[in-house]
């Protein structure tokens, strides 16, 4: 069965970017998220294999979602998405409990080595 | 990436940065007011992070490498390493602006669609429909509603019949089918009213005054057509009343004024028209100095006054001005005649009320949809004309000896106002059949002026659909189109802010 990936970012464009890469390789998108809190609440009801992460986003950003959803399940996979000059707030990430991250502009070749890496581990 | 791909990748980033840019343009607005609260700066960062993500994964090099100049400067103050100030912000803004037009120079390069979709909701299931094909849909709207007065008529001999019982379930469904089709080319004012803010600073900058203004209403849609031809007129107005209207800071302390003058833009729904009022707390007009030259180059009879209503139709008189020294900011391009002009090209009509040393409204009457119209159907012999009741007052019956002659011109008297008379067989060069001898005058208003239109007879209203005419050579500007009636027959549109 093909393993489900909940998206968070709150430009629909990052979103459709990333599905679009994820679904072209097998994946099959569990659901979608535009703000910290919704990517907390959608990973509770989804339970997805991996979530992709956005750093920046309204009403809780990233990291404090990583840190919520790692306390009621440690063994979450998450890949935090960010921006080119964000490597203070990745190491914050990883130490929160992302697994790994990849940085925008995606190239689909990167983004899904690293999803494997994340799935793998 | 397949060139389908990018180009849907494309018209996501195009709805997602308009929109977004746009937020972050209300945020900046409420900023200006509270210029040390840096709660605004996350929102800001927030948007110019997301399109310069967005951008990036575009190959948009100068749209990413403007906003992350733009972000850098936020993070100074993000981090409060730097105060905001409303110069920083001023700053910021031009910066947005920047952002916004590299935005839209990239959408175009790549094809993209320069208008359609600003401020396009967060959830981008859009499709872009070429305007022509919505005024193609309209057109054959137009005829379904003449068809369906014209069994509704037929049906009414027996009301009970089935047929009467399936009129009136298709008459249900065209209304409803003729609001979504209305609807979809609605646009809502905040495409003209965000973009105020701004130009208001500017220019009270440029004019060394101190103005806050305030929007609301601006949720409210009109028509796509109505929508394209505000910026000017309102922009116009704004200029007349930053410029000759709001004081400087010294003039307001002397006037026992808070120094910063109050610009505000309201909008809101009155029957089927969106009235936007543009309130300034400034010096009012000068009635005195304008009546003083109205007079001067003899428009207005010596010893007589204006009225709010006599003031704009002076004001409104091509070339009229009574700046004693042109100014750099409304000393140059269009005058309120021009501007009163566009307004009537969209249906749309003008109003002022001014108080000395208390301020000016402005108000435009827009209407909110084009296409139909509420209209007045007169008939001259057999021959029929329709006028849309935007601007008819009141229906009088006429009493042919209540009429007068006032400096060679014909006017009646009514309430205790003499209203200039025009007789539509006149206008019209009508050689039929002799008039009844009892006849009712339309008063209408228009740019503050009264005027009683004469017909041989008033015989009811209809929703005209209106239709462009081929407009031959000699054809008086004040026929706007046809329209045809619930008998099938058409009727020329008389547009009566014209014929003022």
């Amino acid at each position: 069965m093909a393993q489900r990936i909940l998206i968070c970012d709150d430009a629909i464009f990052m979103r459709t970017m990333i599905a679009d890469i994820l679904t072209g390789a097998g994946y099959e998108i569990a659901g979608e998220a535009e703000s910290g809190l919704q990517a907390v609440e959608r990973y509770k009801a989804l339970k997805p294999d991996l979530v992709t992460m956005d750093i920046v986003m309204p009403d809780m950003g990233g990291i404090d979602a990583v840190r919520a959803i790692c306390t009621s399940d440690p063994s979450a996979k998450i890949l935090m998405c960010s921006a080119m000059g964000q490597q203070a707030l990745v190491v914050e990430a990883v130490q929160a409990g992302a697994k790994d991250f990849v940085v925008k502009p995606f190239q689909p070749a990167r983004v899904l080595e690293a999803v494997k890496r994340v799935l793998d581990g | 990436m397949t060139d389908a791909r990018r180009a849907r990748y494309v018209a996501l980033f195009a709805a997602e940065a308009r929109s977004m840019l746009g937020g972050a343009r209300r945020t900046l607005s409420a900023w200006f007011d509270t210029p040390t609260d840096i709660s605004h700066a996350e929102e800001v960062f927030r948007v110019l992070h997301t399109i310069k993500g967005m951008a990036a994964s575009l190959d948009f090099a100068a749209v990413s490498e403007l906003t992350h100049a733009t972000e850098s400067s936020l993070t100074t103050v993000r981090e409060g390493v730097r105060v905001p100030d409303r110069s920083w912000l001023r700053e910021l803004e031009r910066g947005l602006d920047d952002i916004a037009s590299e935005c839209e120079r990239a959408i175009v390069a790549e094809g993209g669609d320069a208008v359609v979709g600003i401020n396009a909701p967060a959830a981008p299931r859009i499709v872009r429909v070429d305007i022509d094909r919505l005024d193609a849909l309209f057109s054959d709207l137009g005829g379904l509603v003449t068809a369906r007065q014209d069994l509704e008529r037929h049906a009414s001999a027996d009301a009970l019949s089935p047929v009467a019982r399936a009129a009136s379930v298709m008459a249900h469904r065209l209304d409803t089918l003729q609001d979504r089709i209305l609807h979809v080319r609605l646009a809502p004012l905040t495409e003209v009213f965000e973009r105020l803010p701004p130009q208001v600073r500017d220019l009270a900058r440029q004019l060394g005054k101190e103005v806050t203004v305030e929007l609301s209403g601006e949720g409210l849609e009109v028509d796509r057509a109505v929508l394209d031809q505000l910026p000017e007129p309102l922009m116009h107005l704004i200029r007349n009343a930053l410029d000759h209207g709001i004081e400087t800071p010294d003039d307001r302390r002397v006037a026992g004024k808070r120094p910063t003058g109050r610009l505000t833009v309201r909008a809101r729904r009155d029957r089927d028209a969106v009235v936007v009022e543009l309130t300034d707390d400034g010096r009012g007009i000068d009635r005195e100095k304008v009546a003083a030259k109205a007079r001067a180059q003899g428009i207005l009879e010596a010893g007589s006054t204006l009225s709010d209503d006599g003031l704009l139709a002076v004001l409104a008189r091509p070339g009229f001005s009574t700046a004693s020294a042109i100014t750099e900011v409304s000393g140059r391009g269009v005058g309120l005649d021009v501007v009163l002009a566009r307004l009537h090209g969209i249906g749309a009509a003008l109003s002022l009320t001014t108080v000395t040393g208390k301020g000016t409204v402005f108000t435009l009457r827009l209407p909110m949809r084009l296409g139909i119209v509420r209209a007045l159907v007169t008939g001259i012999g057999e021959e029929r004309y329709v006028m849309p009741l935007t601007h008819v007052a009141e229906l009088i019956a006429w009493d042919p000896a209540a009429i007068r002659q006032v400096d060679g011109r014909s006017v009646i008297e009514h309430d205790g106002d003499s209203i200039p008379v025009v007789d539509l067989r006149r206008l019209l060069l009508y050689r039929g059949e002799a008039a009844p001898s009892r006849r009712p005058a339309v008063v209408f208003e228009a740019n503050g002026q009264r005027v009683a239109l004469l017909a041989d007879a008033v015989l009811g209203q209809v929703d005209a659909v209106v239709q462009p005419i081929e407009r031959p050579k000699g054809m008086p500007r004040w026929i706007t189109g046809a329209a045809v009636l619930d008998n099938g027959r058409p009727a020329l549109l008389l547009d009566l802010a014209s014929v003022v």
